[in-house]
């Protein structure tokens, strides 16, 4: 009766997912492996992908600087939010969740505004006397761009974990005589591994696909592997060749993930913002 | 130290937070330019509320993360009840299905799900619009269910199992133990869900700019395509009260769970008082009947009398009342009460290719120019059309008849003509440079210079000047202009299509080739600005015409729609928005003077005679020369190119297989060491 019970109520759910989840991605490999214009099945697209390899790249180093960037800047913060009383953190959780709530597109543009040669920040600068600086179409833009957006997923999931670790540990290894920096590096460091591994998770995946930021933000150098991938489906006319770096794209998140999982805890469900 | 880290957490708050106040001043501006502040202003709200469209499309993203909300809540949490109980292995191999969204970049999972919908719809049940509310809506649904999902999992497991046990025992049948005692146990859980599953679907883009049609877009798919363009403020001032109404909504939330917090506390449970049964009751209530009205809502959209005519266009190609111009889509609906228009827009002919070829969408009027209309009509994307409803096209001038992409003249009527030449700022652009193509590769400006972002454009560029045949299919020709525009790539800044505006008009690029029409526009917009065609090179003479792909569903509708367009009036008041040529006889008439005597818009017969136009290419040579082009956007040069394209796929599939065993070794479950 209970199986029964449990089978019914997960079971269309199940099937939600495989179909929409599992299938789509077969269909992916389908057209990743098929030719564009004739539809018979070729190891073309797969072989093109060389073409891609510095994009490729390009991105993940990209990504993995501002995913560390993001460690560098967001920690401090999370570990000050975890830190206040009750009500402060409430407040401070919320402005920290509050621009991943808004236009992800406009909040770029802005961006755009302020690092023009005749933007914002270069006006202000004239103003001092200082001489325009060259900040937009450089890489640095760009990662600055993927900081700002995916700051937030770092900081709640490290917020998450450093508010759970017990105070009275930090406590007892200040009675053992540890330095403030040893009680960093031997208590809360160790203990916020978890939160540190999934922020870096979850700033690295969507920058490594983004294609808005590199296209707003970037030059003509930092062409991103999202910006190649958006191209073949909505200008080059050539889904295959798109389906086949969406592909290699998948691989390699689903490394990087598995190499989250190797080193982080096994607990079931992770962390979720 | 504690000071230290205030101080930075401070700082990092500010970093967050000033684009947001850079776009909320900008709402408050009378000018458009984010970086310019040129006096306050409230019109820009008026504006807002004046345009139906946005608040239209604000209702569609409202409609559709309500009910994806809603459906993903509902099945989410009897999903996660039943996971619950299922087996310890089973619950994590469908846990692990669960996380595939959340862990996939959401490029792919648009992308996987578009494929799918084209696939099943256009590919095996024939569908004309496989993608359209509906793939929408199971799109957002599929990528909400896990966040509802794991948001409800942990509470399930906090849950003491005893008290499902103890309804039981007081005579509960399952589903009534389940109604009085788990649902109330979970609530949090299902809530914070819910809330999270909203504002995902509310803001999302990536995943629906993939799944979207023409029919029901959302606000922050359009808003990509406006961000192309110089954004027009009111899109700031619809940011600034979303803003305002999603911080109200936050601390709102969070004032209710500090309260529900502190009632816990409290040791005496007290039981929710009377007015706050009523309020939960009243908001019960509230939502379900928002929910019904806006399905009813949609329903009675779709099941209007009026036909609907989707019309796809290039970026700023038609008169849209602003600047005192006539709105035409507005005056062809008045003239034609019973035809509703949908209208859409494209910023290249490739990208309209790859959205009519991708399939899943219904177009009924197109605008390509003369080189795709030739390869549309070779691979049978055109419809032809009956000029029994198109009387007016006897006023089309006979220079524009008979062209080259449709020799018969049986799948195109003329709507423009133009010319590409060089658009410059005169402030900063020395006079004496500006003589040829090669102002596009003079090293005294990089950086300063905008290239085409399509490869027809761009390599007709090099083809002019080279000396080249625009139409060569000779791959050495093609290879020489490749490694020209390899060149010129340390020089430009960006390659662009409609971003030409705003680049231009803010002086933050000196040079761009454009299409003459849209160089006149800039200049209304900046005085600094000239356009000039090369004075001894050939250059490109396009003429852009309106189709009917094979896609459509409204042929006549289509055909009224082609023929308003023919009428001198209407032509000539379109012209004067969008500041090209008409091929109409005598809508010249009906223009502004100093447009109908512009030379940037009608240069004198012998420059004239120096233009070229594109002609049809065979596949092979188009899929090259966008392959080549792609190689220059990424950084490779052509030689490098030619090599691997011979090569072997072996290599690379090797490499993706290792890669793959990689992935799944890591991601075995790790064995516990005794």
């Amino acid at each position: 009766m209970k199986k029964n019970k449990s089978l019914l109520l997960s079971g269309p759910y199940v099937l939600w997912m495989l179909v929409f989840t599992l299938i789509p991605l077969g269909v992916v490999g389908y057209y990743a492996l098929t030719d564009p214009s004739t539809g018979v099945f070729t190891w073309g697209n797969l072989r093109d992908l060389s073409l891609f390899l510095p994009t490729l790249g390009s991105s993940v180093w990209y990504s993995l600087v501002s995913a560390l960037i993001c460690l560098v800047l967001g920690y401090p913060v999370a570990y000050y939010i975890a830190h206040r009383p009750p009500v402060t953190q409430k407040i401070l959780y919320m402005l920290v969740m509050l621009p991943m709530c808004m236009s992800f597109l406009l909040r770029t543009l802005a961006w755009v505004g302020l690092l023009e040669s005749n933007g914002i920040i270069n006006q202000f600068l004239n103003l001092l006397g200082i001489p325009s600086l060259e900040l937009i179409g450089t890489p640095g833009a760009v990662i600055l761009g993927m900081v700002y957006n995916y700051l937030p997923y770092m900081v709640l999931p490290l917020y998450a974990i450093i508010v759970k670790i017990d105070n009275r540990l930090i406590e007892a290894a200040e009675d053992l005589g540890c330095t403030p920096v040893q009680v960093f590096s031997k208590v809360v460091l160790p203990l916020s591994m978890p939160g540190i591994l999934s922020g870096i998770t979850m700033v690295f995946v969507p920058a490594v696909s983004t294609f808005y930021i590199s296209q707003k933000l970037g030059g003509t150098d930092t062409m991103l592997i999202g910006d190649v991938i958006e191209r073949q489906f909505k200008s080059a006319g050539n889904p295959n060749l798109g389906a086949a770096l969406s592909l290699v794209l998948m691989l390699l998140v689903f490394i990087c993930t598995g190499i989250m999982n190797r080193f982080g805890s096994d607990e079931e469900g992770g962390v979720v913002v | 130290m504690k000071r230290t880290n205030r101080i930075f957490t401070i700082l990092i708050f500010i970093f967050l937070y000033i684009p947001m106040a850079v776009l909320i001043l900008g709402s408050f501006n009378t000018g458009k330019n984010l970086a310019l502040f040129e006096g306050f202003t409230f019109n820009q709200y008026k504006e807002l509320f004046r345009d139906k469209d946005l608040l239209g499309l604000l209702g569609n993203s409202l409609l559709i993360a309500i009910l994806s909300t809603a459906t993903a809540t509902a099945f989410g949490t009897f999903a996660a009840v039943g996971i619950h109980s299922l087996k310890p292995k089973m619950r994590k191999a469908v846990m692990t299905l669960t996380n595939i969204p959340m862990t996939n970049p959401d490029i792919v999972t648009g992308i996987s799900l578009s494929l799918l919908f084209v696939f099943i719809g256009s590919g095996m049940l024939g569908q004309k619009q496989s993608l359209n509310f509906w793939t929408l809506l199971i799109a957002h649904i599929t990528f909400n269910l896990p966040y509802v999902i794991l948001n409800v999992m942990p509470k399930l497991q906090q849950m003491d199992p005893a008290l499902q046990d103890a309804a039981m025992d007081l005579g509960c049948t399952p589903l009534r133990s389940f109604f009085k005692v788990t649902i109330h146990e979970i609530m949090p859980g299902v809530i914070s869900g819910a809330i999270m599953a909203f504002t995902m679907s509310l803001d999302d883009f990536v995943i629906s700019y993939f799944v979207t049609g023409t029919e029901f877009v959302t606000l922050p798919v359009k808003i990509y395509s406006f961000t192309k363009k110089p954004i027009h403020p009111k899109i700031y001032a619809m940011f600034t009260l979303l803003f305002l109404l999603i911080f109200v909504l936050m601390v709102a939330m969070n004032l209710l769970q500090l309260r529900g917090d502190k009632r816990r506390t409290q040791k005496q449970a007290k039981p929710p008082s009377r007015g706050m049964r009523t309020f939960q009751r009243v908001a019960a209530i509230a939502c379900v009947a928002v929910l019904l009205i806006g399905s009813f809502a949609l329903i009675a959209t779709t099941r209007q009398d009026k036909i609907t005519l989707n019309v796809m266009n290039w970026g700023q190609n038609i008169a849209d009342g602003s600047d005192d111009t006539l709105d035409i889509i507005a005056a062809f609906e008045e003239a034609y009460p019973n035809i509703d228009v949908n209208y859409a827009e494209y910023a290249s002919n490739e990208e309209l290719y790859s959205k009519l070829s991708t399939g899943g969408l219904v177009v009924d009027v197109i605008i390509p120019s003369d080189y795709m209309i030739a390869r549309m009509i070779s691979e049978d994307m055109l419809l032809p059309l009956n000029f029994d409803n198109i009387p007016n096209y006897q006023n089309v001038i006979d220079t524009y008849k008979d062209q080259a992409y449709d020799p018969e003249n049986k799948y195109s009527v003329p709507y423009t003509w133009g010319t590409v030449g060089i658009i410059y700022n005169a402030k900063y652009v020395d006079e004496a440079d500006v003589t040829g193509w090669d102002l596009l590769w003079n090293e005294k400006y990089k950086g300063q210079i905008l290239m085409f972002d399509n490869s027809r454009d761009a390599f007709g560029i090099a083809q002019y000047m080279l000396g080249y045949d625009v139409n060569t299919t000779d791959k050495a020709e093609l290879q020489a202009c490749a490694q020209a525009l390899a060149k010129q790539r340390p020089l430009v800044q960006q390659y662009v299509m409609d971003q030409v505006y705003a680049k231009m008009e803010e002086e933050n690029a000196w040079i761009a080739p454009y299409y003459a029409g849209d160089a006149m526009m800039m200049m209304e917009n900046n005085e600094n600005l000239r356009f000039y065609l090369p004075e001894n090179e050939t250059f490109n003479l396009f003429i852009d015409a309106m189709c009917i792909p094979s896609c459509a569903q409204e042929k006549e509708a289509a055909e009224k729609f082609i023929n308003f367009m023919c009428d001198p009036e209407i032509s000539g008041a379109n012209m004067d928005y969008i500041c090209y040529g008409s091929p109409i006889e005598g809508a010249t008439e009906h223009m502004e003077e100093y447009l109908a005597e512009s030379e940037v818009i009608y240069p004198p017969e012998e420059i004239l005679e120096r233009g070229q136009s594109y002609g049809f290419l065979p596949e092979d040579i188009t899929r090259y020369v966008e392959n080549l082009f792609l190689g220059i956007r990424v950084g490779k040069t052509a030689e490098e190119e030619e090599v691997q394209s011979s090569g072997s796929a072996l290599p690379v599939v090797l490499t993706l297989a290792g890669l793959a065993a990689a992935g799944v070794f890591l991601c075995l479950p790790k064995r516990k060491r005794k």
